[in-house]
């Protein structure tokens, strides 16, 4: 990359639902990253919005309904749909390009207007085969898991773990959802989801009302002392079809191997200080450790049970609580890079990692089992 | 402007009622043209962007997982962009600004709809919210009825007058569509089987309003440097222009319509053109309603604001005249919603290239392309030159 593209400002809210009706909720966070940066709307040079129409409370066209409350009133401004990482590259893009000094990215998902999630996710499956048996993100995480606790000897123990780790942690986050200081035992009894996922071991519904404001170098400079560097982002789109896929093996690692490319990074496990990876179901964070590199194929539950990404180890993940913590359904890759975003810059507060963090790694991820993965690097 | 784009293949469906086929095999037919079209295959595609209407329409959520098979994505990093019934151009510019940010050498830009899988007057229903809107704005008629109300009555325009122009518009771009091999509507209509034609909403007849279409749309987007590479004729992109307003319908003038006057002019800057009745060769207008497309032109610049029926009716406008606009038929022929726009572009660039067939506008140089959508919110705008 010849020029460089700048995090100036962040802001996020919080995941319980809210009684602040969407209008207002998104407002006040797009006005926050614009204040932060010290922007006036009318200075900002173009907008990149992610939501879903499935995910936005019954109302087609979300960004026709949303539209001027991110500060898009007559501005040259679009939107993803899915996956808000899209949205933070493609805000990215439109600075590369040299178009616009300054751009907002903005995740908007009010998961209590929601119905359900996997009411949602079942309409990702078409409607002839695989929809009239009920497959969902979480009846097809739950062949995952059971595929993988087969092939690799991994304990049932050690993927509850994760949510175990991932809901401490969340205790030290005023915008989690969902925290709490969980036994392994407590997970495992906390209801049965879809055989052998349980409740506690699945992501809650949650509001996530997520902005940043990008920057050229130059501006960032005037904006902010501590501008957050973007270094590298991948993405990957598997098969359609559940039976096509070979859900042990799929597309993270081609993601992760752009970004790292981009960015440099020759081994991950050393050069990455902090990752905040998106598991919507506890045991797919052993399995993203694996894709990612920070491991050995199969390797994850031992990785866990070492105490590396714990919020002390030598590789925390997921010291935000995750998205088993809060999951508003589009927003949750934008919100990893708003919370690696905060550790570089040492303002995550009580969640504030001991030791200095110079290069974040962020994942999204929707879909089946993980069809579609996005990883980004951010650095100091 | 970043560094130079070329779009270097076009692949388009037969546009139409394709019951003969699934939904991912049309997109796939689209695909499948354009590797033919461009010479290269997959393997050569550093990305793919992929866009469509809201999974209402569709009767599946987010369809870049559907389609990924038939996109030939499997492997590939993707963006799924979607803004209403803009999303075609947005898709184009969001392959553009991927190529021209140097983050892609060559990408596949897709957009498709089965629009008689679904039904597209309830689904945009619902892009107006439940509490206030819903009630009076049923479908897409309505919002451009009203629209077209305002402006006639903005500037005075004879009802007789615009009646005579819109069914001006809707007898030669109906003759157009036979010139067009994937065009979806082919009928013979004079201008009395228009004015008589069924009311939809007023003004608006049957003969003014867009169809129903099933169909699909793939574009190449590449680098200069990918082009020169593999020594292909390319359209350049010179201009890309995009702008939403409010979300209300009352919140904002639909008169002198801002979302389309400034994409335009954002367009026209980077292209350098300042004069562009006279310096398009050609312009694919986003024209689902024939009341509308006039309010286009004049929001676009080709005339003054009031002036347009006048000029239409004086043939400025048809194949033949100073400023030619949907020599393809335009949307009113063919609308596969998530495509659309694309296909615009893919018109344009057709045209620049001189492989529009029987509907090329002879020497056609540099071709402005335009998608509109939301509660008559967004448009956008590309302009491309057949030189660099």
């Amino acid at each position: 990359m010849s020029k460089r593209v700048a995090i100036v400002s962040v802001a996020q809210n919080a995941g319980a639902e809210s009684a602040d009706n969407f209008y207002d909720q998104a407002y006040r966070v797009a006005r926050e990253a614009l204040d932060k940066a010290g922007l006036t709307r009318e200075e900002l040079g173009t907008v990149v919005t992610a939501s879903s129409d499935i995910f936005h409370g019954g109302i087609s066209c979300a960004n026709s309904y949303y539209w001027e409350t991110t500060g898009a009133f007559l501005k040259n401004a679009s939107r993803q749909d899915g996956e808000s990482l899209f949205a933070f590259f493609y805000g990215v893009m439109r600075i590369l390009s040299g178009q616009y000094d300054t751009a907002l990215v903005m995740a908007l998902c009010k998961g209590s207007e929601n119905p359900p999630n996997d009411a949602c996710t079942l309409m990702f499956a078409d409607p002839f085969y695989q929809r009239p048996v009920g497959l969902t993100e979480t009846t097809a995480a739950a062949l995952q898991m059971r595929l993988y606790m087969e092939k690799y000897g991994v304990t049932r123990e050690q993927c509850a773990k994760v949510a175990v780790k991932n809901l401490d942690n969340a205790r030290r986050n005023p915008y989690a959802h969902r925290k709490g200081d969980y036994t392994v035992e407590a997970v495992l009894n906390s209801g049965m989801l879809a055989d052998p996922l349980t409740e506690l071991e699945a992501a809650p519904k949650s509001e996530g009302m997520v902005a940043l404001v990008l920057a050229t170098e130059e501006k960032a400079k005037k904006l902010t002392d501590k501008p957050v560097w973007f270094k590298g982002y991948g993405s990957s789109l598997d098969a359609f079809f559940l039976g096509d896929r070979d859900l042990l093996n799929g597309q993270l690692g081609n993601a992760a191997a752009r970004a790292y490319k981009m960015a440099g990074i020759g081994d991950p496990g050393k050069q990455i200080d902090l990752a905040e990876v998106t598991e919507p179901y506890a045991f797919q964070e052993l399995m993203w450790y694996e894709d990612l590199g920070f491991c050995g194929r199969g390797e994850g539950g031992k990785f866990l049970d070492s105490g590396a990404t714990a919020a002390n180890g030598s590789l925390p993940v997921n010291v935000s609580g995750g998205v088993l913590a809060n999951n508003p359904y589009v927003s949750r890759g934008l919100q990893r890079i708003v919370e690696a975003t905060l550790q570089i810059r040492g303002e995550a507060g009580q969640r504030q990692v001991d030791k200095q963090v110079k290069t974040a790694l962020a994942h999204g991820t929707h879909g089946f089992a993980g069809q579609c993965h996005a990883v980004a690097i951010i650095g100091s | 402007m970043g560094r130079a784009v070329g779009i270097i293949g076009v692949g388009q469906t037969h546009h139409g009622r394709r019951t003969e086929m699934s939904y991912p095999d049309l997109v796939r037919e689209a695909v499948v043209r354009v590797f033919d079209d461009a010479g290269l295959t997959p393997a050569d595609i550093d990305g793919v962007v992929s866009g469509t209407m809201p999974s209402m329409m569709e009767g599946i959520a987010l369809t870049h997982f559907y389609f990924a098979d038939a996109m030939q994505a499997v492997g590939k990093p993707i963006l799924k962009t979607e803004t209403c019934g803009s999303t075609g151009v947005s898709i184009a510019q969001t392959a553009y600004y991927w190529v021209a940010s140097g983050m892609a050498d060559c990408v596949l830009a897709v957009g498709h709809e089965k629009m008689n899988e679904g039904n597209a007057q309830a689904t945009m229903t619902t892009v107006v919210e439940p509490f206030y809107q819903r009630y009076f704005i049923a479908g897409a008629p309505g919002v451009f009825s009203m629209q077209s109300q305002m402006w006639a009555d903005r500037y005075g325009i004879p009802e007789d007058k615009i009646r005579d122009a819109a069914a001006y518009i809707s007898v030669t771009h109906h003759d157009s569509a036979f010139d067009n091999p994937y065009a979806h509507v082919k009928l013979r209509v004079s201008m009395d089987d228009v004015k008589n034609a069924r009311l939809i909403t007023y003004p608006v007849r049957l003969l003014d309003v867009c169809p129903t279409s099933d169909g699909a749309c793939a574009l190449i987007f590449a680098s200069e440097e990918f082009i020169r590479k593999i020594g292909k004729k390319a359209a350049w992109v010179k201009g890309v222009g995009y702008r939403g307003e409010e979300y209300f319908f009352g919140d904002s003038d639909k008169g002198v319509w801002q979302s389309a006057v400034q994409s335009a002019k954002q367009a026209y800057d980077q292209a350098g053109i300042t004069n562009p009745r006279k310096e398009l060769d050609v312009a694919e207008v986003y024209n689902p309603f024939t009341f509308q497309e006039m309010l286009f032109y004049e929001c676009f610049g080709f005339c003054g604001f009031g002036e347009s029926p006048d000029l239409v009716l004086k043939g400025i406008f048809n194949r033949k005249g100073e400023l030619p606009c949907d020599p393809s038929g335009g949307v009113l022929c063919t609308n596969p919603i998530g495509a659309t726009g694309l296909i615009r572009v893919a018109e344009t660039v057709l045209q620049v290239m001189g492989k529009a067939g029987d509907h090329q506008i002879p020497g056609a140089k540099l071709a402005l392309s335009h998608a509109m959508g939301g509660v008559d919110q967004f448009n956008g705008v590309m302009i491309v030159g057949s030189e660099l």
